[in-house]
């Protein structure tokens, strides 16, 4: 109802009403799960809700590796570091402004091993032997770039394209663009593999401008995977069923008495979905219904794998039953951020990550699912070639390694190069601009005619920048 | 006073390029050839597909010689003969632009293009045709120029619709001589208990009290509803309401935004002053005049200081170290907000080019963006007068006089650390480096403001002093500062601190366009072409006076933009919707008013009002027009007609917004504290939401769920959405099954009648008049009834069980999940009762906390124990010492009896020396050993989870215990067993108890587990049950006191009922 017209649910909704004379039955699921569904052309009228060209993906899984992994230890191999290890960076490289301020310490030596893998020959280190097996299915993208120092800027921008809060992010632009292809969960589901704060919390999985039915929904194993899903402790169904009952009573005497004002039907259906909700999320997030090999694929018998390799599971459980966007961090509250003792902090990390994305990757393969979910892997930025308190690496926003796999991917290729260092991109650079463009291209939708007016202003999701790289599905 | 509307006379400037016509001809066939094989191939490989015909990024092409020589956005791309001076060059060496932006060409490659610019851009058959383009001067259009939003307003005369009786005023006038023409007619006038409910939600922010609304509708006289008006105005809780909407256009936050999203402290001084500014009606013009220039131009006066704060209320990264990147985004953000404060058109859009549909010049944006070039932002700023300095200054001398010795102790055991604590400015860039090494005298006034912003990092690090003391250090400032205390008396008290604005001096930085190179002067938008030269003060020597130049030019009466945009924006909190539709764009974009006469007649009528709000309120809320029902009778009819109420034939009923809900549930249900002003509560504090910290990170789940906004950037309207998500917190949630509870109370004792059933039916009705303001009906009751029957019933069948609605729960900051709310002045109880395997010798407690306050005194705020705190039970504890403790006051400890090396039984207490900060969340642990290699040790842990930067610090202590002695008391968390001096004060999350003195690598805070020698491990969340021990032991928590329900179902049922009272779309709906 308030001053912005054209983008507001209810008002929309009305005159969704008014122009195509449906009822209320159908309007009864336009809350959050669905708005987008039952939105015809007024809707958004410069998203039209379906996709701008042929999709090659339906739906995606981006694994983000909250803190930063190094790509020079995981996919992008520099001999020459480990020549002048030790040595300042040479400098030829130029002035460079570092997070923790120490661009001029020795650099670091690499002490993986690096080995090429499949058909193609993709360099991966030993630290992932088993997205190692996968890298036909995978291309590398040695060339990212970001704009920001720091993890809470640049997860921002990883997210939402901007450094600074405020803007919609990019699951969220997917379901204002796409909607969801399941009434009874959300469209786009964020998932963490701990119970520490995703750094800058929720406005990651934020609609900043646009409305909170775009927004992620955040997701937990167990009986109560949605906030306040189930019965509050010591209450019954029946209760419950009692309460509810006179509640509808209640709010349909309002409603009828105001029937111009269609949100009141609205949040009638909104206890009605709710409940719905608490009947399908619980078997959305059910793993025990998957068998013991399934289980296994992705490391549920190895404790160490086993608390991420769930949370892979639920993902391909959820792209299944038609979640368009799942976010799911690893290591969240910047567990990768290895300004000191990269060694044990990435051995740790890489291991309780590696078996259970490989297995996501097999499994969505062998399921038929990859090629409609893309699956993108990395963090909000690279690790610098210097190090950092001896025997650590400082955040690299210049250069780094992303992936991508599914979804219409070219697998067995390396796209994209840094320097000799590994601290800058040099060659197929592409920014997050170009990132969130291409996934949004291989989803049909066209950065350039997905458009949110707010303020009067025509946002769109890549601030107006950004290119699909075709190489990711040419090759 | 100028004349806003000059017609611009504006002839397109066409330059020609004229090409030598020699230059085809004279080339050599050396030239030629090193064009084709090496230049060419070049251009067409990397350049043209963004620069050739089809498309012409920035304006430019490089696919002809004349195109490459004419530039593009930025300007020229080559000076043949100068590759030094060609912005080509420069955006191949990736030096300003970088192009091509796949990756930078190989260094041969960038040696041709050099080297081909140097030979003087040779191209074989280049003919002379000259391009043609407009320059980027203003050339504005006919359509430009008859922008709505931009002319003078309109002299109207009111309108005399035919049914003019209807009318009370001239807003009725114009909207009804408009709708009769539609085939409109108005709706009847709401009644009195709608309208009563309405105006104070829309002027209040809150529901009447039934005795509110009982006097309104007593009151028969005809002007009893404009005496309410004026009442409402007067009242306190006006400013308190209104006050949210311009916090909302202003995007206040009391927090920083980005990861750490720190508090500031300082910022609600600002809140306050715009309540205060509201409630005595102070004119808009004076109130946008302090708000961007008070400093200069109001220096005696404290508010107008305290009103800068407007330009200060931008997120902040505390440490970033790209101290000039951070500054440059800084103030685009502040440029973006004026714009669509003041101004209401799309300034942003005009940052990277002149906006594509709105006469905007990207000029016009720096030239905006210059009159705040100059800001610093200075920290801790008291918001004082010369003259109240001066006066603090004198009453301090006493005081510094007899302290100087002490002080000067206290800074020379600081000096080091202090010293230490500068150490951050190392990691800035070099150039940052220099400027802070320079002295005050020679930075330049952008070095200034530089060196300013990146000595706040080393200020955060002052003030975390404290945490990095050595031990023997800290006991020696603090008993430097209690013997400083002791001279409390001679202090005056201290003079306000907030955050404000004022210039770096009288010489502001440059402003220039990026990657254009253009400098720009303050400048209003070009399509005004008024010079901000007319608008200046006398000069000052301390300031340049810009900030004021701006003020008064949207301060003046005849500027079309700011006056209709502020006189729009009221309407659209009174009505829900605009007469302009956007209230922040009047852009093409934004659309046309809907009733563009009424809008002009309001702004003069404003203006000619002095700027004031109250009569516009007045005027708004007294017309037949805001007094309609929202129900009509011959609704179909006027639906046909109008289906979106363009017309007003009736009035809209409209959800209420984050806070009115949040207000209104602490109101009904008698909790609501109207205490006023002051630094923001946490939201489990029933003060009104306007009072809460609003931290951009983290809000309050309940005022989340329903469209509160992050306050990022400028918000001009609240979005209303619908969800289940709100549903579920409604309906399933803790928090609204104890407001449920705490309304069956209220509604029950004011009641009263001689038998239960009479009772009920009297705490029946009063729930009705408490909630909705209005009788039960008969249906309704007889609904109600019933209802009150089977739920009784269905509940006497059941077992009763724990009434688990007491217990508070909170999500900490920095963690997901549930935390318990520890009250000192309000003990929750929680045990796990004794057994033998709780009584273990080695063993590692873990817990996250965030704590409140601490004891004045030296006693312990307990986490966790297994103690009374008397020495005949010896046991253990792990708490926080009071700022008393003669010791370590605010730190870690950890206390355990036992029989020590020597043979004898005694205690050992540890302290962590680990300074702990209120508000602040915390992992903390501590690993005890008694047996193995590491016997006689203690580890504490501590790792503030807000701060990335700090790792997780461990302190290793040795003690004497080697066999901790056994008790049969409950573990408590919280607090000890029946010990009054010893309740937390905050949150508690996940508890976790281990037989073994743990590793790092153990460590609950990177394991989130359950291990081997895991004890238990309590998470307090809803999954597995918020008293369920998560380790196989499965030892679960009690209440000793258990809450059992009241044994009465009838009642238990009555607080189900007013359970959906609460969650009823009349509740939530104003009509």
């Amino acid at each position: 109802m308030f001053s912005k017209p054209h983008v507001e649910a209810p008002r929309n909704r009305r005159e969704f009403l008014e122009s195509s004379g449906m009822g209320f039955g159908s309007l009864a699921l336009t809350g959050l799960l669905s708005q987008a569904e039952a939105a015809p052309s007024q809707f958004h009228s410069q998203t039209g809700q379906k996709p701008h060209h042929r999709p090659r993906a339906k739906n995606v899984i981006f694994l983000f590796m909250e803190g930063g992994p190094s790509h020079i230890d995981l996919f992008d191999p520099k001999p020459l570091l480990n020549k002048l290890a030790g040595q300042s960076l040479p400098d030829s490289f130029g002035d460079i402004l570092t997070a923790a301020g120490e661009s001029r310490s020795p650099l670091l030596v690499s002490k993986r091993k690096w080995k090429q893998h499949g058909e193609a020959g993709t360099w991966v280190s030993d630290w992932l032997p088993e997205i190692a097996t996968c890298v036909d299915d995978i291309a590398v993208i040695r060339s990212c770039w970001a704009d920001g120092l720091n993890h809470s800027s640049s997860i921002c921008q990883m997210n939402t394209c901007s450094l600074i809060g405020g803007r919609p992010s990019l699951g969220s632009w997917v379901t204002y663009g796409l909607g969801s292809e399941n009434r009874n969960l959300p469209s786009f589901v964020v998932m963490q593999d701990n119970r520490s704060q995703v750094t800058n919390g929720p406005r990651n999985w934020g609609t900043g401008f646009m409305p909170a039915v775009y927004q992620g929904i955040q997701l937990r194993e167990g009986k109560q995977p949605i906030p306040n899903l189930n019965n509050p402790e010591g209450i019954t169904d029946q209760r419950q069923r009692t309460k509810l009952s006179l509640l509808k009573s209640l709010n349909q005497e309002f409603t009828d008495q105001h029937s111009r004002q269609t949100e009141l039907e609205a949040r009638i259906a909104s206890y009605e979905l709710a409940f719905r909700m608490q009947a399908e999320a619980p078997e959305a997030v059910d793993l025990s219904q998957e068998t013991a090999a399934t289980q296994k694929l992705y490391g549920m018998d190895q404790e160490e794998t086993s608390s991420f390799g769930r949370l892979c599971l639920m993902s391909r459980r959820l792209v299944e039953r038609g979640v368009r966007f799942v976010q799911l961090y690893h290591g969240a509250g910047s567990k990768w951020d290895a300004h000191s003792g990269i060694e044990s902090n990435h051995t740790k990390h890489c291991k309780t990550m590696d078996r259970p994305v490989a297995g996501l990757i097999n499994d969505l393969k062998q399921r038929g699912l990859l090629d409609d979910t893309l699956v993108v892997w990395g963090g909000e930025f690279g690790r610098t070639p210097m190090s950092e308190k001896g025997n650590g690496r400082d955040h690299n926003p210049t250069g780094f390694t992303m992936w991508m796999a599914g979804g219409g991917i070219k697998g067995g290729q390396t796209i994209g190069t840094t320097d000799e260092l590994g601290l800058r991109a040099i060659e197929d650079r592409m920014h997050v601009h170009d990132l969130h463009a291409s996934i949004l291209h291989l989803l049909g939708l066209d950065r350039m005619k997905l458009v949110y007016e707010y303020n009067g202003r025509p946002e769109r999701p890549t601030i107006n920048e950004g290119e699909f790289q075709p190489k990711l599905v040419t090759g | 006073m100028l004349n806003t509307f000059k017609n611009i006379v504006c002839i397109p400037v066409v330059f020609l390029l004229m090409l030598s016509s020699a230059h085809a001809a004279g080339l050599s066939p050396e030239e030629i050839q090193f064009f084709e094989k090496e230049v060419r191939p070049l251009l067409s490989e990397h350049c043209w597909s963004c620069h050739g015909e089809k498309e012409q990024k920035g304006d430019l092409r490089l696919d002809t010689r004349g195109h490459t020589l004419l530039g593009g956005e930025s300007g020229k791309s080559i000076i043949p003969g100068k590759p030094d001076e060609s912005l080509l060059i420069e955006a191949i060496r990736y030096e300003s632009y970088e192009m091509p932006p796949a990756g930078k060409l190989k260094a041969e490659q960038i040696k041709v293009l050099e080297k081909w610019v140097s030979l003087g851009a040779p191209w074989p058959g280049a003919d002379d045709t000259v391009p043609v383009r407009k320059d980027h001067g203003p050339r504005f259009t006919d359509k430009d120029r008859s922008w709505w939003a931009i002319q003078p307003l309109q002299d109207v005369t009111v309108p005399k619709p035919v049914a003019g009786d209807w009318c009370r005023n001239e807003i009725d006038r114009f909207l009804l001589s408009e709708s009769e023409q539609q085939g409109l007619k108005p709706a009847p006038e709401a009644s009195r208990a709608s309208l009563i409910r309405r105006v104070y939600f829309d002027l209040h922010g809150l529901p009447p009290t039934p005795e509110e609304v009982q006097e309104f509708l007593n009151d028969q006289s005809p002007a009893a509803y404009e005496r309410l008006v004026d009442r409402l105005l007067d009242s306190p809780r006006y400013g308190e309401r209104w006050a949210r909407h311009w916090l909302d256009v202003v995007r206040f936050a009391d927090s920083d935004g980005y990861r750490a999203d720190g508090y500031r402290p300082e910022a609600w001084r600002y809140r306050d002053y715009v309540i205060r500014s509201l409630n005595e009606d102070k004119p808009y013009n004076q109130f946008v005049q302090e708000q961007l220039a008070g400093d200069e131009l109001f220096p005696d006066n404290v508010d107008a200081l305290i009103a800068t704060g407007f330009l200060t209320h931008g997120i902040y990264e505390w440490n970033s170290r790209d101290v000039a990147g951070q500054w440059n985004i800084m103030l685009n953000e502040l440029t973006d907000t004026v714009g669509d404060v003041f101004l209401g058109v799309g300034m942003q859009c005009a940052r990277c080019h002149d906006h594509k549909f709105d006469p905007i010049l990207q000029k016009d944006y720096f030239q905006l963006r210059a009159f705040f070039e100059q800001i610093l932002i200075p920290s801790h700023q008291v918001a004082a007068t010369p003259q109240q300095l001066e006066k603090h200054r004198l009453e301090m001398a006493a005081w510094e006089q007899a302290t100087a010795e002490i002080r000067k102790e206290i800074t020379a055991i600081e000096a080091p650390y202090r010293e230490n604590a500068k150490a951050v400015t190392k990691s800035f860039p070099p150039n940052i480096q220099a400027m802070i090494a320079k002295p005050v005298e020679e930075r330049s006034p952008r070095e200034q403001q530089l060196v300013t912003l990146g000595w706040r990092q080393v200020e955060h690090n002052y003030k975390e002093l404290d945490r990095k003391l050595k031990p023997d250090d800290k006991e020696k400032v603090l008993a430097l500062r209690r013997r400083l205390s002791t001279f409390d008396k001679l202090k005056p008290a201290p003079l306000p601190v907030a955050q404000q604005v004022r210039d770096v001096g009288p010489v502001a930085p440059k402003t220039t366009i990026p990657k254009k190179r253009t400098e720009c002067e303050p400048g209003f938008l070009a399509i005004f072409d008024q010079p901000a030269a007319d608008y200046y003060g006398s000069k000052q020597t301390d300031t340049t006076g810009r900030r004021t130049a701006l003020a008064r030019w949207i301060t003046q009466e005849s500027n079309p933009l700011s006056t209709r945009v502020i006189v729009n924006r009221i309407w659209q909190y009174h009505f829900g919707k605009g007469l302009a539709p956007h209230s922040s764009d009047f852009g093409r974009l934004g659309g046309p008013p809907a009733h563009p006469e009424l809008l002009d007649w309001l702004t003069r009528r404003f203006l000619d009002d002095d700027w004031r709000f109250k009569n516009l309120h007045r005027l708004i809320v007294n017309s037949a027009t805001y007094r309609q029902s929202t129900q009509h009778p011959q609704e179909q009819a006027m639906l046909a007609i109008d289906p979106e109420n363009k017309y007003y034939w009736c009035a809209d009923t409209r959800r209420l917004d984050a806070e009115q809900i949040r207000d209104s549930i602490l109101a009904v249900t008698g909790q609501l504290n109207l205490q006023a002003g002051g630094p923001g509560v946490a939201a489990s504090v029933p003060r009104r939401s306007m009072y809460l910290r609003m931290m951009r990170n983290s809000s309050d789940p309940l005022l989340e769920v329903f469209d509160l906004p992050r306050f990022f950037t400028s918000v001009p309207a609240r979005d209303t959405t619908t969800s289940p998500v709100q549903s579920l917190q409604l309906f399933n949630s803790q928090q609204m099954l104890r407001f449920a509870d705490q309304l069956t109370k209220r509604a029950y004792a004011e009641s009263t009648a001689d038998s239960d059933e009479a009772q009920e039916d009297a705490a029946l009705h009063r729930a009705w008049e408490i909630v909705f303001g209005r009788p039960v009906t008969k249906a309704e009751l007889s609904v109600a009834k019933e209802f009150l029957n089977r739920q009784s019933m269905l509940l006497s069948e059941q077992e009763t069980t724990v009434n688990l609605q007491q217990q508070e729960t909170a999500t900490m900051p920095y963690r997901t999940g549930q935390s318990v709310v520890f009250r000192a002045d309000k003990p929750s109880p929680f045990y796990v009762a004794n057994d033998k395997g709780l009584n273990t010798e080695n063993c590692t407690i873990e817990v996250f906390f965030q704590i409140q306050s601490v004891y004045e005194s030296g006693a312990v705020r307990t986490l966790v124990s297994k103690w009374s705190g008397a020495v005949s039970e010896p046991g253990w504890l792990f708490g926080v010492t009071g700022r008393g403790s003669r010791r370590k006051p605010q730190t870690l400890v950890f206390r355990s009896f036992g029989r020590n090396s020597d043979g004898k039984v005694g205690d050992a207490i540890i302290f962590s020396d680990q300074h702990i900060e209120f508000n602040t969340p915390y992992y903390a642990a501590v690993s005890f050993h008694v047996s193995d290699e590491h016997a006689g040790t203690i580890d504490f842990y501590l790792k503030d989870l807000s701060n990335d930067d700090e790792q997780l610090s461990r302190i290793t202590k040795k003690h004497e215990v080697t066999q901790v002695s056994e008790n049969d008391l409950p573990i408590a968390f919280g607090q000890m067993v029946r010990n009054r001096q010893s309740f937390f004060d905050g949150l508690i999350d996940d508890v976790r108890l281990s037989s073994q003195a743990l590793d790092v690598q153990s460590l609950l805070f990177t394991q989130e587990s359950v291990l081997k020698n895991t004890l238990g491990y309590w998470k307090f969340d809803p999954v597995p049950g918020m008293f369920q021990d998560s380790s196989t032991r499965q030892y679960h928590l009690t209440q000793s006191d258990r809450m059992i329900s009241a044994g009465s179902p009838r009642r238990e049922a009555f607080v189900d009922l007013c359970h959906i009272l609460l969650n009823s779309n009349e509740f939530f709906y104003v009509h």
